[in-house]
């Protein structure tokens, strides 16, 4: 019965997987080529009167096979996103229902929302159909691309039910859903989840980041900076020479104060070495240091070396939001470089040292002393 | 064995130590008679001078720690207290104690003072020749005393560490090293499950083993200290990592404890093992890249030892014999192109373009239980600005802590607290819940369960690249087929979460295979290396950083050093000159094992 099971919950699972995908199929939106209304779930902004056009290309994934892909622009023939709708088999305990949904990606291949497909919704075990609750539910787990649903094959995820429990005659039934996989599926929709997330976030991602590559120049460069995304501002500026760090600087520096610390730690990383030789350029970076996150702040640190006065000045406005070490740091480097402690410096670092209110004043006291309060 | 059991009891004798200095009277901490609820730390010897006296009690104050102490001289002295403020701030701190001294109370409370110091308790008149010391613990929150100092001055003795140190062997009359010396075949430092199954490959073999680890329980992370499971497969060393590894129970449970029995029972009944346990190395010499000996000391009597041997295994994890001796060793992120490692789903987070000091992070475990009636927790105002409201019942692998201006090692301590602040505050934010009256606080380690630190550099440097090609080599000895598993802080990726809960990225692969090259040092001809330290880039260690395959990598350097026994050869040469002789070995050695002692050549 253990090898049955197994076997055949493998066997429903490849077909979903690589044969059956059915292709794409025009529908009423496909007809036009246009598409004009925000999807019924999206993860990105949709600004209204939107007009998309669509060129179909094709593309060869393992998760998709060879597809016809909706490769949307917008009024200025500029690439915006892709798509492609599809009807594909979901097997469980020996029955196949079709699946019936229209996918959308970003540009660099990250899962951007579905369309539902009228008169075609997607059901759960049993033939419910998926209540509101549950395509918003799916929509969020399509997003979060380290999902276990990625990790773990359909048959790791369900408890294989004991064989006392199994009717005579039924080769599989699909078992209760293992507890560690309950917040990253859809109750009583774990097939449909595990197939939906591998269609939205297979390797069709890489291939239609691929295909953005392959059109990237300086005006696409310049839409992804200048995008809310977060994602395709750091694709930007990975993708960036140094003339474009030194021609959008003012755009870098605010991505910088706005963006994740992931992307503030690749900016400070990356940044070529003439944004630590101009003050104008650096300036920009250290008038947001008390903002920006803990993990940036000893990134920027590092470069204190070739900070200008009015960096030093900036620090020791805000010395509270220093670490202990980041404080030594900061402190190591005024004794060292006597010269860049002026009276705007020595005021703060007095005042910092009597506050009640940060954990290290003390060491400022201890530098104001064994420095003779300058 | 017989001669390690009766030569530990020995020193467990020596109670305390203390030597009479004309108008001073130092007592380490960690020496006294009766620790009470205090618990010995020995983690962070390295940056503050010496094991210390923890109030542990999860936020209950512990019983007194207790000693006597023979004074030579009567008089009045000032009593010195080294201790810290765990948590400065605006605020109580939340380890305080005082000081009794012969039932009586002295007035100032300690623990009061940021960064290591020496806080001034009270003065006393000594009129008897022994008196008895307390440690009153306050809150429960960890207070920590390092040592006392009687004093006839008013001044206290110094506080940076050069200086401390020096008064330290002065007043304690200390000789500049080791008298007592011990000559094994091989010593190896570390007893997690890496080193103890490395002591038991080589001491099946019939070499004549130290092995010296920091606790008084063997296993390390897997201990029933920090209570994380092994994971992982056996690869060759079934036999012996059948007896060293765990269940696969939630990280945290108690049934480590189980586990631990059985580990333990299984090591103290391995003959030719000297085990040194309490015991922490801290010096190895090398001359002309051959390490000559290891220093060591007794994490509670001070009693030092000298370990001699031809052959070394650095299982400490953090590199730390390797340090000394002068072993090449890498920290942090490689760059992406150093040696190919990208994984461009996760672009920046796997690896990134610049190297830079990150790595994963370090956790702390901890659990609660529903009792009849739930007691009050105290206020934690000092935990909130780590937790601000994140509220959690229990702890588990993701309670991690890493931070790019904090260094697994030299900052180890405050990266415990970090996690000590993040379990209280999240407890106490917990409580408030209706539904939490009756959960209290069951276990919470105060023990740093780290992933990644120093990574000593061998022959072969293991990477990405060999794990993603599946590729074989002729000196194959350790072998997995988990996914690689790297971490990363979530508020990397979220500003919002707290910045001690960590996510992982799976990267799912066949079996992959580490060469026995990547287990001892390029540049110390006589040092193995087995556990994390093990030579492999930041991503390489992602996989096999698992327990059973660090013990795999114990098994095989045990058997390494046979050879190296047989052959009175280094471990390179294993790999020049006898891979066949040494892969045969480890075949051989599955079915149960064969001794090659030199007398039966």
């Amino acid at each position: 019965m253990k090898v049955t099971f197994k076997i055949i919950i493998f066997f429903l699972y490849s077909q979903i997987s690589i044969s059956q995908i059915i292709p794409f199929q025009i529908g009423k939106h496909e007809q036009e080529k246009i598409f004009d209304r925000k999807p019924d779930y999206f993860k990105m902004d949709w600004e209204k009167e939107t007009h998309l056009k669509s060129e179909q290309i094709q593309i060869d994934s393992d998760s998709l096979d060879l597809q016809n892909i909706d490769f949307l622009t917008d009024a200025r023939d500029h690439p915006f996103l892709y798509s492609v709708k599809i009807s594909t088999p979901v097997c469980a305990d020996g029955e196949c229902r079709l699946m019936d949904i229209r996918f959308y990606w970003d540009l660099l291949g990250n899962y951007a929302g579905f369309d539902k497909i009228e008169n075609l919704p997607l059901t759960k075990y049993e033939h419910e159909e998926f209540s509101d609750a549950d395509y918003l539910k799916l929509h969020q787990l399509l997003q979060d691309k380290n999902s276990i649903l990625g990790e773990r094959s359909i048959d790791e995820l369900v408890e294989e039910p004991a064989e006392s429990s199994l009717p005579e005659g039924v080769d599989a039934l699909s078992g209760a859903t293992i507890a560690e996989v309950k917040g990253s599926t859809i109750e009583g929709a774990l097939y449909s989840s595990h197939v939906a997330w591998r269609l939205a976030n297979g390797d069709i991602r890489e291939k239609l980041k691929e295909h953005t590559v392959s059109m990237l120049n300086e005006e696409l460069l310049h839409d992804l900076l200048y995008s809310d995304n977060g994602d395709y501002q750091f694709f930007a500026l990975k993708n960036f020479d140094d003339n474009m760090y030194r021609k959008e600087y003012n755009r870098v520096s605010e991505i910088f104060r706005s963006s994740i610390p992931l992307t503030r730690k690749y900016i400070i990383k990356n940044l070529p070495d003439f944004f630590w030789d101009e003050e104008e350029l650096q300036y920009k970076l250290w008038e947001y240091f008390p903002e920006v996150d803990l993990g940036t702040r000893s990134l920027l640190l590092d470069h204190l070396e070739c900070a200008t006065q009015s960096a030093i000045e900036i620090i020791s406005e805000r010395l509270e939001v220093l670490t202990q070490n980041q404080l030594k740091i900061y402190l190591e480097f005024l004794k060292q470089n006597k010269k860049m402690v002026d009276p705007e410096v020595v005021e703060n670092l007095k005042k910092t040292a009597i506050s009640n209110e940060y954990a290290y004043s003390y060491l400022v006291q201890k530098f104001l002393i064994a420095t003779n309060g300058y | 064995m017989k001669n390690a059991k009766k030569y530990v009891s020995c020193l467990i004798l020596i109670l305390s130590i203390y030597t009479g200095f004309s108008q001073g009277l130092l007592i380490e901490a960690e020496s006294f008679d009766v620790k009470g609820g205090w618990v010995v730390d020995p983690q962070f010897v390295e940056q503050m001078g010496s094991p210390y006296l923890m109030a542990h009690g999860m936020g209950v104050p512990v019983e007194n720690a207790m000693t006597r102490v023979q004074f030579k001289e009567k008089g009045a002295y000032n009593v010195w207290i080294r201790t810290k403020n765990w948590v400065p701030g605006n605020w109580d701190a939340p380890g305080r104690f005082q000081v009794k001294v012969n039932n009586k109370i002295l007035k100032n409370v300690m623990g009061t003072t940021p960064e290591w110091g020496w806080e001034n308790a009270g003065k006393v008149d000594i009129d008897q020749d022994e008196i008895k010391l307390e440690l009153v613990d306050l809150t429960g929150f960890n207070g920590r005393a390092d040592a006392i100092y009687f004093s006839m001055e008013d001044n206290p003795p110094p506080s940076s560490a050069e200086k401390l140190l020096e008064w330290r062997t002065t007043v304690l009359n200390k000789s500049e090293s080791p008298t007592n010396i011990r000559k094994f075949d091989l010593v190896v430092v570390g007893g997690g499950i890496a080193g103890c199954a490395a002591a038991v490959a080589a001491a099946e073999q019939g070499l004549k083993v130290a092995l010296i680890h920091d606790r008084p329980v063997l296993g390390g992370n897997a201990s029933s200290e920090i209570r994380v499971h092994t994971l992982g497969i056996y690869g060759n060393f079934e036999r012996i990592l059948k007896n060293l590894d765990t269940k696969h129970y939630p990280n945290g449970n108690p049934e480590a404890k189980i586990d631990q029995q059985k580990r333990d029972t299984y090591m103290k009944n391995i003959e030719n093992i000297d085990l040194f346990l309490n015991w922490r190395a801290f010096d190895a010499v090398a001359e002309e890249n051959t390490i000559k000996y290891v220093d060591a000391r007794h994490t509670s009597t001070g009693e030092e030892v000298r370990f001699e041997a031809p052959l070394f295994v650095d299982s400490t994890g953090d590199g730390w014999i390797g340090f000394w001796a002068g072993a090449e060793f890498s920290y942090g992120r490689e760059s992406v192109n150093e040696y190919g490692e990208s994984w461009d789903k996760w672009g920046e987070l796997w690896s990134p373009e610049e190297p830079d000091n990150a790595v994963m992070g370090s956790s702390v475990l901890w659990r609660t239980k529903e009792t009849k009636i739930g007691k009050t927790f105290p206020d934690v105002p000092w935990a909130l600005p780590v937790t601000k409201g994140h509220a959690a019942e229990n702890g588990e692998w993701y309670w991690e802590f890493s931070r790019n201006d904090l260094h697994q090692i030299h900052d180890a301590e405050e990266i415990r607290d970090h996690m000590l602040k993040a379990i209280y505050g999240s407890f106490s934010n917990a409580k408030k819940k209706k539904e939490n009256e009756k959960l209290e606080l069951e276990w919470v380690s105060y023990l740093v369960g780290k992933r990644e630190s120093r990574r000593l550099v061998g022959d072969y440097i293991y990477t990405f690249k060999d794990i993603k090609e599946s590729r074989n080599f002729r000196d194959a000895v350790v072998m997995e087929d988990r996914e690689v598993d790297v971490h990363f802080q979530e508020v990397l990726t979220d500003e919002g979460m707290p910045d001690f809960l960590s996510k992982a990225l799976f990267y799912e692969t066949d079996r992959y295979y580490i060469p026995y090259r990547s287990f001892y040092s390029k540049n110390i001809d006589n040092l193995f290396m087995a556990g994390r330290d093990f030579s492999a880039s930041h991503i390489g260690l992602g996989g096999p950083r698992v327990m059973n395959t660090t013990g795999q990598m114990g098994a095989a350097v045990g058997f390494a050093a046979a050879i190296c026994h047989e052959h009175e050869v280094k471990p390179r040469t294993v790999y020049t000159d006898y891979l066949k002789e040494y892969l045969d070995l480890i075949e051989s050695q599955k079915n149960g094992y064969m001794i090659l002692r030199k007398s039966q050549k």
